[in-house]
């Protein structure tokens, strides 16, 4: 493409340049005519590169911070590095033992469950309940816009601080959840929430819940307004209930914003790093750890880097093939 | 979902209460948190817990002032400067990346737009010792500068596809109106564009910034000075040290969630914009 546009943009030059031969074998108006063309594709360039020329600032500085770390990245794991030969010295190469290592380690293997289970967890239930408020607040009552705003509030506050509130929450002896057990007498003693490993979890997935419940509601609300009301009324004039009424006109013409919502989530819950870093920093005994804290664990706390690379990479390597579904999503409706 | 008029009287009472029983559960953590850091340390270990402070106690919050290791202040000022640095970086350079976008077809343009779309889906975890060695080559490891480059990583991708979609909703005619009064290209972009698109912008700064400010991983990393380091790092090297000093904590917590509490009093409109376009087809 780029060269034929080169070439028709000489070529218009070239016969120009031939300036009198030309001209007398072709006469004065196909020259002007040649002119044009040339003005033309002069102009043509021009505003393209101009448009390149407003994006480049921002291209080069993610090439720059983002695009050669990745790169960097995937060296590292190929390579032998640790904290004497970090930032000089020479790295060997030891091509694929890293991730062969990977396999063979009880800890990896877990974390990369755990992120799974973790992410499945939270989706389902993040999802379900934000869709039910999102139908709640569809209605038109008088405080439904001002209480589902504040909602959001969850969403906006730094994770760290999430991560410190939920362990508050769940304390062993001053938590408020104990003291709902207790005082229900659901349980006898205090539960080691954080402390045990099947219960630790199950505390980053309330947290992580609490964060993600206003992100699916007001994308899934937004949603919900795209549906015409007239289908509704046709629906309710041909004696239809709400049940089939949800099923067979809610869900399918949502089915977009389901996708969306449910992909982003995949993708911003399965990258999970502070909260679990904050609360459980992967404990007790790696039982809580996932891909990206063991990635940092490996990295800045045991100096192992190449082997964090690697752990970091596989999880790269899962985000972006679910990623691919995600700009299948998005960018079907760019096509111009 | 279906109802098109307001409700009526009654119900329109029994949703709103109902609505409000949502909202309390919901929001309870942020109240516990805010009510722990005005209580003493003796009120916290309580049993039965109290549900709000007897006895007012502000001095979780005046220790910290004092005190000079863990000065959340100073934290907090850390955080503020990182935050307004990133912010600065990512709409400087975004809003023409985005303009760039949407209304030119250069070449190139579908593999810029893929990146950017690749970027959000990153982990931090695979920039983190990269970025690490590189900041300790560029002698910024330590300084504020490194967290401020990292962070604006993240609101430069977000803020392009946000605004893309502003400047792609804005009718040619206008562009070239403004070509007829006189204006060139970078004129036109500047005088006209920008101005329309000003909420746009104003969304991709505010996601900038609660980014910026809501991140911990980049500022723990490479900044390894506590007096340097933001609110975030701050909170969590006090967990580390103080890990049962509650009504510190909560204090450091209710700090540092003031700058999104006013953002969100006083900019909602732009959240909800950010949230939905953020994800939506673009």
């Amino acid at each position: 493409m780029f060269c034929a546009a080169a070439l028709f943009s000489i070529m218009p030059a070239v016969k120009y340049a031939a300036g009198g031969w030309y001209k007398v074998a072709h006469g004065a108006c196909y020259t002007l005519k040649g002119e044009a063309f040339m003005k033309k594709i002069k102009k043509m360039f021009r505003y393209e590169n101009v448009g390149m020329l407003f994006v480049l600032p921002a291209f080069v500085y993610m090439l720059v911070f983002v695009g050669y770390p990745i790169i960097r990245n995937i060296i590292l794991s190929f390579q032998d590095v640790n904290a004497g030969n970090l930032v000089r010295g020479t790295k060997n190469f030891i091509l694929f033992d890293n991730y062969l290592e990977l396999f063979q380690d009880d800890v990896f293997r877990t974390s990369l469950f755990n992120t799974l289970r973790y992410t499945v967890m939270c989706l389902v239930f993040q999802f379900v309940i934000g869709f039910i408020l999102a139908l709640f607040f569809s209605k038109r009552f008088t405080l439904a816009k001002p209480v589902r705003g504040i909602l959001l509030v969850p969403w906006m506050i730094p994770v760290t601080v999430t991560a410190l509130m939920f362990k508050l929450l769940f304390a062993t002896d001053i938590g408020v959840i104990n003291y709902i057990l207790r005082s229900l007498h659901l349980t006898g003693k205090n539960i080691e929430w954080l402390t045990t490993p099947g219960t630790a979890m199950f505390a980053l997935v309330c947290a992580n819940i609490w964060i993600g419940i206003p992100f699916n509601m007001i994308l899934i609300s937004t949603g919900l307004t795209t549906i015409p009301k007239e289908l509704y009324e046709s629906a309710s004039i041909d004696g239809a209930n709400r049940i089939q009424t949800f099923f067979s006109i809610t869900l399918p013409l949502l089915k977009p914003t389901i996708e969306s919502v449910l992909i982003l989530g995949f993708i911003y819950t399965f990258k999970v790093y502070d909260l679990v870093y904050v609360m459980t920093s992967g404990g007790p005994v790696n039982s809580t750890h996932m891909l990206s804290t063991y990635s940092y664990k490996l990295s800045f706390e045991m100096f192992k880097y190449s082997k964090g690379s690697a752990v970091a990479n596989v999880l790269l390597v899962i985000l972006m093939i679910v990623g691919i579904f995600y700009i299948k999503a998005t960018t079907a409706g760019e096509e111009e | 979902m279906d109802e098109e008029k307001k409700l009526n009287g009654r119900k329109n009472m029994v949703f709103s209460i109902i609505s409000i029983v949502i909202l309390c559960i919901l929001l309870f953590p942020l109240y516990w948190a805010l009510i722990t850091s005005l209580k003493t340390e003796q009120e916290i270990f309580q049993n039965p817990p109290t549900f709000y402070p007897h006895i007012l106690n502000l001095k979780s919050y005046a220790a910290q002032v004092e005190t000079g290791d863990f000065n959340m202040f100073r934290s907090f000022g850390n955080s503020f400067v990182i935050s307004i640095g990133a912010t600065v970086i990512a709409v400087l350079l975004a809003v023409p990346a985005s303009y760039g976008i949407a209304k030119y077809h250069f070449k190139g343009r579908k593999l810029m737009l893929l990146s950017f779309l690749v970027t959000q889906m990153l982990p931090v975890s695979v920039l983190l010792t990269p970025m690490f060695i590189m900041f300790k080559n560029m002698h910024v490891y330590n300084t504020w500068i490194a967290a401020v480059l990292a962070d604006a990583t993240i609101g430069i991708p977000f803020s392009v596809l946000i605004l893309k979609n502003y400047f792609a909703s804005i009718p040619k005619d206008l562009e070239e109106a403004a070509y007829l009064d006189g204006c060139n290209k970078f004129t036109a972009f500047l005088r006209i564009l920008i101005p329309i698109a000003k909420p746009g912008v104003m969304v991709c700064a505010i996601f900038s910034f609660l980014y910026a400010w809501g991140d911990l991983a980049y500022g723990m990393t490479f900044i390894l000075d506590q007096e340097r380091r933001p609110i975030t790092a701050g909170i969590f090297n006090f967990m580390g040290q103080y890990g049962t000093k509650w009504s510190y904590l909560t204090a450091f917590a209710v700090v540092t969630i003031i700058p999104v509490a006013l953002i969100f009093i006083f900019m909602q409109k732009y959240i909800v914009s950010g949230m939905t376009s953020g994800a939506v087809k673009g």
